[in-house]
């Protein structure tokens, strides 16, 4: 077991003028058997962080440790981790029980007759003993997958490092991986880094998250504080699917005049804007309603179109008032029935209105939330606490 | 049904009934396929096959009647060709030069050039794509075009009809084709192979020696087998380049057509001994064949 530390990390590749930057400068402090799921969209840099924990890639600059050693100058093989990789990675030349055992031969003393053992109760752990003479070529992806991650823990190592282990596997097959991944991690309690682009991973598996854009921390917290309390424009617009819907308009008066509608703020909206004039407000689509009466605050749109999926639909609208005929999402109830090019009012409820500086993308205004909700954004997952002790 | 003429008959062929019928019943055609397709790849092996078997004929014939037109198809198979091939010195000279020579310099190319294509695949080298057309490069002039400068290099370095200096032609000839064929083949077995390596604590060497060469044993064994060939059945450069003590088993053949006549007979026999160790080796490596020669692209990510 051990913390990991990342100490002003910054990774370039290439060099002079065309150097560019994956990793800008992040520091981040990852305690004793927590899972933490680092996450951004394709070239954010999230590999590349993980890669540079594991020593597979050199940081350019900063230090990098794993419990209470500056592993800079150590290889991966001296770092005591373990890897499971996207594509696998499994030997093909070898059988299960020689995948499984070859970290073992490699980096431990222990005895044939001990690593025999060892495997193969890791083996029955994982329900893959019946595999162990079998080559992977010979297994299904989902097969597979579980030898990775059962040669992983069969080192019972300080760190894993998953590397979007559950991307190449079918949808099904990935929901039950990922309770899979989940009860092991809470069960050994091993610090675990788990990279990943997927919403779902990202909000159910982790302890915290850690969301990187353009090499750049955004910002690090448990998944419910990275939905309800965004650092900034880029974290609100990440987490949550379908994406919170951005308006970009001036505030004059207490009012925030947008290209399609105008918003009357709150008083504590205006004083968290201050003097700013340039502000972005953001909602969620499950926070609009959709109702034929007007409302306070709410304007009249038109349905572009509607996407059942089953319990909710997924409605897009269009401002009637707008110059423009871009639309955004409401999550409306699956059963309200909603017809295409109906005209209705749409409104979002004070409580719920993000704002951000439309310059600097930083977030001035908060949604609010019940007592209740509040005190849960902090807590880690209740499974993984149990497993951190 | 109405399959005898469907032209015929316009107003019967507008029933599904009959457009079926029309064309060739399924089985019949595939059947047709089947028999067409055979047929092709029969006569292929014929042509491929027939001037072996003119050969392995020729050798079993006494002399005089090896070259006989219209050729006797049935006759007496006799051995003697082939005894009096085992009883001459020089022959077993050549072709005991030419297993080691070839032997040793196959080993050779594949240390020097296994390796040398895995650092061209995993390293960043600078202006890799050059060096490796400066490798291919080796190939691009015509054998008879540097013999010549290969003569006198080898009498400089007195190298001239010794065994080395074949060996070091042979690894010359064959050094590109190791290095292009294995780049493609590491090319095509992911990365991330040798960093789980890594992370399960090997270290490099150890990576490429345990996961990775292992992989790549069916490509290894094609170049393997493809140097030997080349290598093996290389006649020019040890025509210029020996001349008693270092002489190939090819050269050796290729003294059986003699100015005034050829032992044709002796020849074929001799063609014969010379293709055995090609078929042993083949037979040896056979299971790895199939995937070494499509290049890497049987391993998937």
């Amino acid at each position: 077991m051990a913390s990991i530390t990342l100490d002003d990390v910054t990774k370039e590749f290439g060099e002079g003028g065309d150097a560019v930057v994956a990793v800008d400068d992040v520091s981040l402090d990852i305690e004793d058997g927590e899972f933490v799921v680092f996450v951004g969209p394709s070239g954010s840099g999230k590999s590349t962080l993980m890669r540079m924990v594991a020593g597979l890639e050199t940081q350019t600059d900063g230090d990098v440790s794993i419990g209470d050693t500056v592993v800079n100058q150590l290889g991966p093989r001296a770092r005591d981790i373990a890897m499971v990789f996207q594509n696998y990675a499994l030997y093909p030349n070898m059988t299960v029980e020689e995948n499984m055992s070859f970290g073992l031969k490699m980096s431990t003393d222990l005895s044939a007759d001990e690593i025999e053992r060892t495997v193969t109760e890791t083996a029955e752990m994982m329900g893959i003993e019946s595999l162990l003479d079998n080559t992977p070529g010979e297994l299904s992806g989902g097969q597979q997958q579980r030898v990775a991650l059962g040669r992983a823990i069969v080192r019972d190592p300080n760190v894993f490092l998953m590397d979007e282990p559950l991307s190449n596997l079918d949808a099904k097959l990935r929901t039950t991986m990922r309770t899979e991944i989940n009860r092991l991690q809470s069960d050994l309690g091993v610090t675990t880094l788990y990279v990943t682009h997927d919403q779902t991973e990202a909000m159910t598996m982790g302890d915290r998250l850690v969301v990187l854009n353009y090499g750049e921390l955004q910002q690090v917290g448990t998944p419910l504080e990275c939905f309800y309390r965004p650092a900034n424009r880029f974290v609100a617009g990440f987490i949550g699917s379908p994406s919170m819907n951005f308006f970009e308009g001036e505030v004059t008066d207490g009012t925030l005049v947008a290209d399609g509608f105008e918003y009357d703020l709150s008083e504590r909206m205006q004083a968290n804007v201050g003097d700013r004039t340039a502000v972005t407000l953001g909602a969620r689509p499950e926070d609009y309603t959709l109702s034929d009466e007007p409302t306070d605050n709410g304007f009249e749109v038109v349905v572009d179109v509607v996407e059942p999926m089953g319990s909710v639909s997924y409605v897009y609208v269009r401002s009637v008032a707008a110059s423009h005929d871009e639309t955004f999402v409401v999550e409306v109830d699956g059963q309200q029935p909603i017809s295409e090019g109906e005209r209705l009012h749409a409104h979002v409820a004070a409580t719920d209105v993000h704002l951000f500086d439309t310059q600097s993308g930083e977030t001035i205004h908060q949604r609010e939330l019940t007592d209740d909700a509040e005190n849960a954004l902090s807590k880690p997952l209740e499974n993984a606490s149990a497993g951190a002790d | 049904m109405a399959s005898q003429n469907p032209s015929q008959s316009p107003s019967q062929s507008q029933s599904p009934v009959d457009t079926g019928s029309q064309r060739l019943d399924k089985d019949t055609r595939e059947t047709l396929v089947s028999v067409a397709r055979h047929g092709l790849l029969l006569g292929w092996s014929f042509v491929v096959l027939f001037p072996l078997y003119w050969l392995a004929s020729m050798s079993l014939k006494p002399p005089g009647q090896a070259n006989a037109l219209p050729p006797d198809w049935l006759f007496l198979p006799t051995v003697y060709n082939y005894i009096r091939l085992a009883q001459d010195g020089a022959f077993l000279a050549a072709f005991a030069n030419s297993v080691v020579m070839v032997s040793a310099s196959v080993v050779l190319v594949l240390l020097i050039g296994v390796p040398a294509a895995y650092v061209l695949s995993r390293y960043d080298i600078p202006m890799e794509r050059d060096v490796l057309v400066w490798i291919l490069s080796s190939r691009m002039l015509p054998p008879i075009a540097v013999v010549i400068p290969f003569f006198v290099i080898f009498r400089e370095l007195n190298l001239f009809d010794s065994r080395i200096g074949m060996v070091f032609m042979y690894v010359s000839i064959n050094l590109s084709l190791v290095v292009w064929v294995m780049k493609a083949f590491f090319d095509g077995i992911p990365e991330t192979l040798e960093e789980a390596a890594r992370v399960d604590g090997a270290t490099r060497f150890q990576g490429f020696r345990k996961v990775v060469l292992p992989a790549a044993k069916p490509g290894i064994f094609s170049v393997a087998i493809i140097s030997f060939i080349f290598a093996w059945i290389e006649l020019l450069f040890g025509l210029v380049l020996t001349n008693f003590k270092a002489v190939p088993v090819t050269l050796f053949v290729y003294s059986f057509i003699g100015s005034r006549s050829i032992e044709w007979g002796m020849l074929a026999a001799a063609s014969m001994a010379m293709i055995l160790p090609v078929v042993i080796f083949l037979i040896a490596v056979n299971k790895y064949l199939a995937a070494g020669l499509s290049f890497g692209v049987v391993i998937k990510e």
